[in-house]
């Protein structure tokens, strides 16, 4: 139910256009790479998914996270925007049911995305590299967690849109830790687990600790809004 | 409605917008990493630059890569949605006013927000190198001219670019889609500076000077020059062709 009736607050937002475009748009950046200068990569030792998420993911993953946080903050902006916020509380229902509504399709939107990055990583390897069932199954392997990793920066900047009314104060904050994110170095294990830093990860031998750590920054997430609407009452 | 006194109310619009809080943390956020990793600024003598010239470039180079260029579409966010969330905008449009004068102070008030941002990072800059001055026993300062005349530079340059988001958010009612095509035409900005058609691609003029700039204190490492003959007809036509559909379209989507 909450989920059909946020799909329709969206129709006319050109959230999914804005997704499947941007996700074309970063799924480009691969084909592009390797039609330009696929001489730079072709005659690597690595295996092929490593060497093209090497030389490209920074930037795809820049694109997602962009997309996530500008798709957040859309999102709450049409609650905001007209005082609908007002009508959706005066509703029968959980405050915090419009948000998980809100994450499962944003999350939803980002699997899409990815799904079309992850597409054309294998077209790239089928057509300048050669593809076995090891390929598909590693690939497989880095969506999934991909996937993953890019949904704590989705809940994160749901919260952060759902605590401001105006828009670029909610989108300036995303960009600050956006910024701060791309700052962070990877060697420094700590510091990037930062939500906003996660989703420039690739699969490697910590996949397992940053899986956990996602995992622990939902749910601090999911608590973080629950807090929150039940302190914003209080005060209000 | 003289321009001056149209460009004093566009002020005190967005004097509640808690944008400059917000301009100033990214400001904070570019400068906190370079004093904590000061004693990288120690290794870069293989190129030919000294740790008080890598401090500053970095910094700015990391300023004007990403943070300047994003903060500046969230300020073309701010500038529009202003207006269009409560109707403002059809209560201007309704005052004998000229749309294209209210476009263009809306323009200016966006140039003075990048000047804003741009102080307040090379304030930030001050501090941040006095305190690296005292944990690193070296002095990092250089000469307030010559960090203010880099500063400039990058305002300078950006002025095309800036023309451009303001025509993006003007032009494209729809706001996912003027935010998304601002801050997705940031990220290749990265590409173009290598290539040599970067002159037609204003969102990385900002990002291209400031390499430059580092290639002439770097003495050991060759990039390319700015090429002035070249990108001043590009980027003064950028400027006044943004700039004029902008305030061809401004309020056109109100009127219909």
């Amino acid at each position: 139910m909450m989920l059909f009736v946020e799909s329709k607050k969206l129709k006319r937002t050109g959230f999914i256009a804005a997704f499947l475009g941007g996700g074309i748009l970063a799924s480009l950046i691969p084909i592009l790479n390797m039609a330009v200068r696929s001489e730079n990569f072709v005659g690597l030792s690595e295996r092929p998914l490593k060497i093209l998420l090497d030389a490209n993911w920074q930037m795809m993953a820049m694109l997602n996270v962009l997309l996530v946080v500008i798709g957040a903050c859309m999102m709450y902006y049409t609650e905001y925007a007209d005082n609908a916020m007002q009508k959706m509380r005066t509703l029968s229902m959980k405050e915090s049911t419009m948000f998980f509504g809100k994450f499962i399709l944003l999350v939803g939107m980002s699997a899409v995305v990815l799904a079309l990055e992850a597409a054309t990583v294998s077209f790239c390897t089928v057509h300048w590299f050669s593809a076995d069932t090891d390929f598909f199954i590693e690939l497989l392997k880095n969506y999934g967690y991909t996937l993953l990793l890019i949904v704590p920066s989705a809940a994160f900047s749901l919260v952060i849109a759902s605590a401001c009314k105006n828009m670029w104060v909610s989108l300036g904050i995303c960009v600050v830790c956006i910024f701060t994110a791309t700052m962070i170095s990877n060697k420094n294990f700590i510091l990037s687990l930062f939500p906003f830093a996660l989703p420039f990860q690739t699969f490697s031998e910590d996949a397992v600790k940053y899986c956990i750590a996602a995992c622990i920054e939902m749910i601090v997430a999911g608590a973080t809004e629950l807090i929150y609407l039940k302190g914003r009452r209080a005060f209000e | 409605m003289s321009f001056s006194s149209l460009l004093s109310v566009e002020f005190k619009k967005i004097k509640r917008s808690k944008i400059l809080l917000i301009l100033l943390a990214a400001t904070i956020f570019l400068w906190l990493p370079a004093i904590f990793n000061a004693n990288i600024n120690f290794t870069m003598q293989d190129i030919g630059i000294s740790p008080e010239n890598n401090f500053l470039i970095q910094g700015f180079l990391g300023m004007s890569w990403f943070m300047f260029p994003a903060s500046m579409v969230v300020g073309t966010v701010l500038l529009t949605q202003t207006e269009r969330s409560n109707k403002g905008i059809l209560k201007m449009l309704s005052l004998p006013i000229s749309t294209k004068k209210l476009c263009i102070a809306k323009f200016t008030v966006l140039l003075s927000l990048a000047a804003t941002q741009i102080l307040m990072a090379v304030g930030m800059y001050f501090v941040s190198a006095a305190i690296t001055t005292q944990t690193q026993g070296y002095n990092f300062m250089l000469s307030p001219m010559f960090v203010l005349k880099e500063a400039a530079l990058i305002f300078a340059f950006s002025i095309p670019m800036l023309a451009v988001f303001w025509m993006l958010s003007v032009c494209i009612q729809t706001p996912i889609f003027a935010v998304g095509a601002g801050l997705a035409s940031i990220v290749p900005s990265v590409l173009m500076i290598n290539t040599k058609l970067w002159f037609a691609y204003p969102m990385c003029y900002p990002f291209y000077v400031i390499t430059a700039e580092y290639g002439k204190l770097a003495t050991k490492m060759s990039t390319n020059d700015i090429n002035l003959s070249m990108l001043l007809p590009v980027a003064i036509a950028v400027t006044v062709i943004a700039l004029a559909i902008a305030c061809f379209r401004f309020g056109q989507a109100e009127r219909r």
